[in-house]
């Protein structure tokens, strides 16, 4: 059962004066059940739209959406006590402690107390607990926010950009908790991010968006090596002897760093080993070149990140 | 969060099973626990005091010299009008006119009461009680506008709204339990307000009051008063909640609450006079006044002694006219809070 579904899913705005602007074109995504799926796309590209629309803020225009396995918004009363949510800012009333807060919302749902104190523990707010939200960090409010999402125990924990605002302990706290959260067994992190690294260290599957549209998911290891370009570099004694070498054998080179020669678009790493052996020049280390996240992002969406 | 590892997991312990939740109660603890509406009733506590201290200084026992000098006066004020009145008369027959019509009903002293005369005069509860419950139906309908729109106008302002609706996506019931609590908080207050009212008259009149005796039917035309008084409130803080959250905002508001008073209904009236009868003040007025409020039609020229006709703004009508615009207001919010897209 995937944790979310959703399947050509149109969102147009009205933007001043009246010009339409299509925040969701067709979206599909599906985020499996465990694990952490991000969702990744420039600015603009649909992340919080969607993330709205599946949370039932925003009304889509057409498609289709399951949380849980139950359609939205119809049945998000039903599952909405199994979904955890940050989306952007955390909202909190200013003038109240970032106790009293979650008090409030976890008197809602009727989540007992004891767990309000948990989630407090649970990102380290305890101490200042009884502080009023408006004195707090922007850490901490993101944190009280993360809290705040975790009352439930959700089955599922939506967060938004979660690390907007927090130092870099910060910063590795969250992922830690994400990853933990993850890994549980129990529950699936959906969690849009601009930050590719993040993306890259706390996630198994990933969705790209670009203009409103999927442009690649998958876990993130194949989303890498689709966007792959099949460069080989290749370390020598005599780098600018094997660069003419591979070179008149009709390979494209380019120097690269370390004194190494890099081979663009090589199908086979093997030929390269032996064109460079019939020539005298032996191989010291041969290494496919694996294009990190970001590279992958702007090959994927045509630079416009 | 440096020790987040070594913290419990996300999945609630044995002792974290849950109850049913209330939206209600929370609701509810949400209002009691908001700073903003804590002073706005804190100040209207201090406001009843400072009225009972006013209360207490301006009536008290008038001295035998009072009085004299209360008859003096009276005494002045008839002979003056009597003096008009003769003048009056020969102008009247000089431009060959009836007296009465011309100069307007004899005096008759008889009615006149030297109590009103007194720098000091002792409080009278019989005549005091109905404007006192309407003169506090007024300050509770203020206290209960600027409370509705404050309950939703910060949540707007929070966004604490759209964060509730992570926990019951159902706006409607979201909504409708706000406006719930409102509704019990403005009853509380419309209450607590007439009931300050009945406290303090009666302070007054057993320290600085004349205990004649009540006319029949006081305490019935009263009672029915300030519960038209709580009504009132009731249905201006639901007008109040409306605007906020039509604009999302509490400060626009009151904005929009001064502009409609000092702008558009004096625009109305000068547009047209027959307008006034449907004008929000006029009637949340005669909802609370008791038999409602006489309204001149000045569209209707007229050169007789009649004067020109007047139209009865009844507590019917009154009460019909203010529900309506609250119902319009809050209607239009409502359906826009459940319509529109959250951002």
């Amino acid at each position: 059962m995937p944790a979310v579904q959703m399947a050509g899913v149109t969102k147009t705005y009205r933007g001043k004066g009246g010009t339409p602007h299509k925040a969701l074109d067709g979206l599909d995504m599906t985020v499996d059940t465990g694990g952490v799926h991000g969702l990744l796309g420039p600015n603009g590209s649909g992340k919080t739209t969607s993330i709205r629309a599946l949370l039932g803020l925003v009304r889509i225009d057409a498609g289709e959406m399951q949380l849980l396995d139950r359609p939205v918004p119809a049945g998000l009363t039903g599952v909405i006590g199994d979904v955890g949510a940050l989306v952007e800012t955390p909202l909190f009333f200013p003038g109240f402690s970032g106790r009293r807060n979650l008090r409030l919302l976890a008197e809602t749902a009727g989540v007992p107390r004891d767990r309000v104190e948990e989630c407090l523990e649970l990102v380290d707010l305890r101490e200042r607990a009884d502080d009023r939200f408006t004195g707090y960090s922007l850490g901490m409010k993101q944190r009280l926010g993360i809290a705040a999402a975790l009352l439930k125990a959700p089955r599922l924990l939506i967060l938004d950009e979660p690390s907007n605002g927090l130092d870099p302990a910060g910063i590795r706290d969250v992922r830690e908790l994400i990853r933990r959260l993850g890994s549980d067994g129990r529950t699936t992190v959906l969690v849009s991010s601009h930050l590719l690294a993040e993306i890259q260290q706390v996630c198994d599957s990933v969705t790209i968006l670009a203009r409103g549209r999927r442009v690649a998911s998958g876990p993130v290891a194949s989303v890498l090596s689709r966007a792959g370009t099949g460069d080989v570099r290749v370390g020598v004694p005599d780098p600018a002897a094997a660069a003419a070498v591979l070179g008149a054998a009709g390979f494209t080179v380019s120097p690269a760093p370390d004194g190494q020669v890099l081979v663009h678009g090589a199908p086979a790493p093997g030929e390269i080993t032996r064109v460079l052996a019939e020539h005298g020049h032996y191989v010291e280390e041969l290494v496919r070149v694996t294009p990190d996240l970001e590279s992958a992002f702007l090959a994927i969406t045509g630079g416009q990140a | 969060m440096s020790a987040v590892t070594e913290q419990p997991t996300s999945a609630p312990g044995p002792t974290s099973a849950r109850r049913g939740g209330s939206l209600f109660r929370a609701e509810l603890h949400r209002f009691t626990a908001r700073r903003f509406i804590q002073a706005l009733l804190g100040l209207a506590v201090l406001g009843w005091l400072a009225a009972v201290v006013i209360g207490l200084l301006q009536f008290g026992e008038p001295t035998d010299a009072d009085y004299a000098t209360a008859r003096e006066r009276m005494a002045e004020v008839i002979a003056g009008e009597e003096a008009w009145r003769a003048d009056c008369a020969v102008e009247a027959e000089a431009v060959g006119r009836p007296v009465d019509e011309f100069c307007g009903p004899p005096l008759d002293a008889s009615t006149w009461r030297v109590e009103d005369f007194l720098d000091t005069a002792p409080f009278d509860l019989a005549s005091a009680a109905g404007p006192g419950a309407i003169g506090f139906a007024a300050a509770a309908a203020v206290l209960a506008f600027l409370v509705g729109a404050t309950w939703i106008g910060a949540e707007w302002s929070t966004r604490n709204i759209v964060a509730l609706l992570f926990w019951v996506p159902d706006r409607l019931r979201v909504i409708g339990t706000k406006i719930g609590v409102l509704v019990l908080a403005a009853l509380g207050i419309g209450v607590a307000a007439q009931v300050a009212w009945l406290a303090m008259g009666w302070l007054l009149r057993t320290l600085v009051g004349t205990d004649s005796a009540l006319p029949a039917g006081f305490w019935g035309e009263l009672l029915a008063a300030q519960a038209r008084g709580v009504l009132l409130a009731v249905l201006v803080a639901l007008i109040g909640f409306g605007l906020a959250n039509l604009v999302r905002n509490t400060g626009a508001a009151l904005g929009i609450g001064f502009v409609y008073f000092a702008v558009v209904e004096t625009a109305l009236r000068i547009y047209d006079p027959v307008l006034e009868r449907w004008l929000l003040s006029i009637n949340a007025v005669a909802l609370v006044l008791p038999g409602g409020v006489p309204v001149i039609d000045y569209s209707v020229l007229t050169t007789g002694p009649e004067g020109p006709p007047t139209y009865l703004v009844t507590n019917l009508q009154g009460g019909l006219v203010v529900g309506a615009f609250a119902a319009v207001i809050l209607g239009a919010g409502v359906w826009l809070f459940v319509r529109r897209d959250l951002q």
